[in-house]
């Protein structure tokens, strides 16, 4: 009798990457694309974001191999029912057509999380969560730990526990997915689009999850980083904007831009530091007429003219992030508005530490420990403070208890952290229509960044694929 | 980490050269000490203001800031306040919520309920911010000089956490570097070069075979304070600095070890060794811990190297703890599959962990509590050098 053909392939995890023990020397390897020979180890070696592909490839050559890659977790713990509404229940459909690899795409406030937790409950399998900052981290446990009845694991602000369903923050992935990177068959990727332009993304390619979901508000619009993103995740399987759950499942809102005046010696200062910056910045864009902010920056930072101009603008800016016609508003706006939830928004942690001091309004920075903000957000939900203020910790992806008035005293970054900031709002409730204040200061750069923050609130329709 | 355009260094085709601080920059770096010692008491937002002022004597703009970054961890903070900020915060922004009073009549209710004044709750309120801390001097306040050289430390640390892998030759210290490469999951390969005799260690993660990685910078840069322990070295790093892919070169004698010399011996028997070695052969050079060895598929650590300065002879001595005869018999057929017939086996006597008698090699030397100088002198002058 013959015997049976032994493997001759084994596939090894290590360290983020698959290497192909014992491989027959009579096979090509060069026609497996990603495959290298890695002569500090004297194997064959691909990325671990590519084991599926491998396998595949290897099935196809008639290759017998041996997978050692995977460590199979499977959850020890019961998942109670989740209800879906019917755009979750179709975002839900999506992914799993798009063979459970794909970004879904839904305003916050719309159930983003609830969506992921319902994926990872039908998945049934081992999931990692990975989300960008520890306060995420904190509240991703909490939700898990509601529906599900078993272990989690939680990697980052000090913790390396490690359970079949594990959240870590982006940090820490990247740093210790060398070693948990064959230990999930799901990833679950909150605000996904932090990743594709190059920064961390090491975090997904070092694991060997097939299954991938990705959630964000606001996907990239540049080609590149969307392109990679599909590579690491998966494509976009399903789109909705505010504009599309606004006054259903959204609460209505609307937006009221007031532009306020400096004071003379508010705009004599200004037109100075922007003066000195603009004779610089002109002069770089003769020479550099398509570069980047970040060219400019870092071509500036090379010479005394250049810091000074950088200089220049940064205080430019600080003037007008919280000037006194600002200070003024916002005092009628929190006194109109005593007895309503309100956020605001600063542009930087100094101008909410003015917006504190000045009005008496809890901040919630980065600088505020996390058990201080937990009493905070706890407050402010039964109501015994009206207010809080932030600059960018509140932009992203906090569950913050039912508001209904967002004061945007300034802002830093553009059309993603609006999109975020006014959905802070939209949580639904009977008879709710939110209120947004954008205060602008008249004749200054703030102008035309207002503008150009607000295209990201209209209306997209849905886009299966 | 530090931002790239912050560290200084020129390109030259497509070598990066580190602007290490020098002696001419002492003047300036004695003036920022000064300044640190001025602001002591005061808050870290008004040091910060001052700080971002040029300082009154000429000082380069990029270096000065890697000082300013080194300094802030080095010197400390307190808190200052008569309440705890917590408690103030707690406190005064549910009252404003509650309370229709202007923000001024807040703070005066809660401050007499509290029994401070309104100044000491206001202090209070954000006096744990990272800005409103109290500058507080250090126990030991840095001189110029050692403020340039771990400036410079902070320099290299920052080009290598942006490299991609880094090639060392290196004697003295290797075990130490092999074992936090490790650690930290990186590859270590022996490397032979042409020319050089010396073999030297690359040291790499598994992902950077794919593409220029920056995710073992983090790790590749705690490599430099090791070598601070190693009798000479040469590092080379591939760096993606400024966009391009450029190489850094250090080595021993570059001004970026601060601090007293490391201690060199784990033992006293091996300082006791080095030192009588170095009486009854003053025509040899002791090196402690020179470079790893290849043998096979794992890497072997002399403790120490023996070199004749005449006619260049040179020996590796291992130390072995407790042993087993299985295990000398692996290790002596080790050395002969790595061709290391230069390499004598000390071997403590009384540290044998089982029953069985040692198997005779003549490249062995057994000693009780105290390894005999002469025995060894007495051995490398005896045995042919095989050349290799």
């Amino acid at each position: 009798m013959p015997l049976a053909r032994l493997p001759s392939v084994r596939l090894l995890f290590d360290r983020g990457t698959i290497l192909l023990r014992d491989l027959d020397p009579g096979l090509d390897r060069a026609a497996i694309p990603g495959v290298l020979w890695d002569p500090r180890v004297r194997s064959y070696r691909t990325p671990a974001y590519r084991h599926q592909y491998l396998r595949r490839e290897l099935t196809r050559r008639a290759v017998p191999f041996s997978d050692e890659v995977r460590v199979p977790q499977p959850p020890s713990g019961s998942w109670s029912p989740i209800e879906l509404r019917p755009y979750q229940e179709a975002a839900l459909w999506a992914w799993e057509l798009a063979q459970r690899r794909a970004i879904v795409v839904l305003p916050t406030g719309s159930g983003k999380t609830r969506l992921a937790l319902a994926a990872m409950a039908r998945a049934g399998s081992s999931a990692l969560c990975l989300v960008p900052t520890r306060i995420l981290l904190a509240q991703w446990l909490h939700h898990i730990g509601r529906i599900y009845a078993g272990p989690v694991g939680c990697y980052g602000d000090g913790s390396h526990e490690l359970a079949a369903l594990t959240v870590a923050t982006f940090e820490s992935a990247y740093r210790h997915m060398d070693r948990l990177g064959n230990r999930f068959d799901l990833l679950v990727v909150d605000e996904a689009h932090h990743f594709g332009c190059g920064l961390r993304d090491e975090a997904l390619e070092m694991s060997v999850a097939a299954a991938r979901r990705g959630l964000t508000a606001t996907p990239p619009r540049d080609t590149a980083v969307a392109e990679r993103l599909v590579e690491l995740v998966g494509p976009t399987a399903y789109e909705l904007t505010i504009g599309d759950l606004a006054g259903s499942f959204l609460s209505g809102f609307d937006i009221i831009t007031l532009h306020l005046d400096l004071t003379a010696a508010e705009r004599q200062a200004y037109e100075g530091w922007m003066t000195t910056f603009r004779s610089v910045h002109a002069q770089f864009r003769r020479v550099a007429p398509v570069a980047s902010w970040e060219d400019f920056a870092r071509a500036a930072a090379r010479t005394v003219e250049g810091r000074r101009a950088l200089e220049a603008f940064r205080r430019a800016r600080r003037l007008t992030a919280f000037t006194e016609a600002k200070c003024e508003m916002l005092r009628v706006l929190l006194h109109r508005h005593r007895h309503a939830r309100v956020l605001v928004f600063t542009a930087d942690n100094e101008s909410a530490y003015a917006v504190a001091r000045e009005h008496l309004v809890m901040p919630f920075t980065c600088d505020i420990g996390r058990k201080e903000r937990e009493e905070a957000l706890a407050r402010f939900r039964e109501g015994t403070l009206r207010a809080l203020v932030s600059a960018r910790v509140l932009n992203e992806g906090i569950d913050v208890p039912d508001a209904d008035v967002a004061i945007i005293v300034g802002g830093a970054l553009g059309q993603r952290e609006h999109v975020q900031r006014v959905g802070r709002l939209l949580r639904p409730r009977e008879g709710k229509r939110a209120l947004v204040y954008e205060l602008v200061s008249r004749r200054t750069s703030e102008v035309r960044l207002a503008r150009r923050r607000r295209a990201g609130l209209a209306p997209r329709g849905v886009a299966a694929g | 980490m530090l931002p790239e355009a912050l560290l200084p260094g020129s390109i030259h085709g497509n070598v990066l050269l580190p602007h290490f601080l020098e002696e001419h920059d002492h003047p300036w770096l004695r003036v920022l000490l000064e300044e640190y010692a001025r602001f002591v008491g005061r808050r870290q937002r008004e040091l910060d203001e001052r700080l971002r002022e040029p300082l009154p004597c000429a000082s380069p703009a990029a270096k000065r800031r890697i000082a300013i970054h080194v300094l802030a961890r080095h010197w400390g903070g307190r808190r200052a306040a008569t309440i705890h900020p917590r408690r103030a915060r707690a406190m005064v922004f549910v009252e404003a919520a509650r309370s229709q009073e202007e923000p001024a009549a807040v703070v005066a209710s809660v401050a007499a309920a509290l029994g401070v004044t309104a100044t000491e709750l206001t202090d209070a309120l954000f006096a744990d911010l990272p800005g409103e801390r109290l500058i507080a001097a250090p126990p030991e306040v840095l001189s110029p000089g050692e403020l340039a050289l771990r400036t410079n430390l902070a320099i290299a640390q920052g080009l290598l956490f942006r490299s991609t892998a880094v090639l060392i030759d290196m004697e003295g210290n290797a075990r130490a570097v092999v074992r936090h490469a490790k650690l930290r999951g990186l590859i270590c390969a022996v490397v032979s070069r042409e020319g050089e005799r010396r073999a030297a260690l690359e040291i790499s993660g598994p992902y950077a075979l794919f593409r220029r990685t920056l995710v073992y910078g983090r790790a590749l840069s705690e490599i430099l304070p090791l070598l601070a322990w190693c009798h000479r070295f040469r590092l080379q790093a591939d760096c993606a600095v400024r966009g391009q892919q450029l190489i850094l070169r250090l080595a021993s004698g570059d001004p970026i070890f601060p601090g007293k010399a490391p201690r060199l011996y784990d033992s006293k028997l091996e300082e006791r060794f080095a030192r009588d070695f170095r009486r009854v052969a003053s025509d040899w050079d002791v090196v402690r811990e020179p470079e790893a060895v290849p043998a096979g598929d794992t890497l072997i650590f002399p403790d120490f190297a023996l070199r004749h300065r005449g006619d260049g002879r040179r020996w590796l001595v291992e130390i072995v703890g407790f042993w087993t005869r299985d295990y000398v018999e692996r290790k002596l057929a080790l050395l002969q599959v790595a061709g290391l017939s230069n390499l004598v086996l000390c071997i403590d006597e009384s540290r044998n962990c089982a029953d069985a008698a040692l198997p005779s090699s003549s490249r062995i030397i057994l000693f009780r509590r105290r390894l005999d100088a002469t025995a060894v002198l007495r051995l490398i002058e005896r045995e042919p050098q095989v050349p290799g």
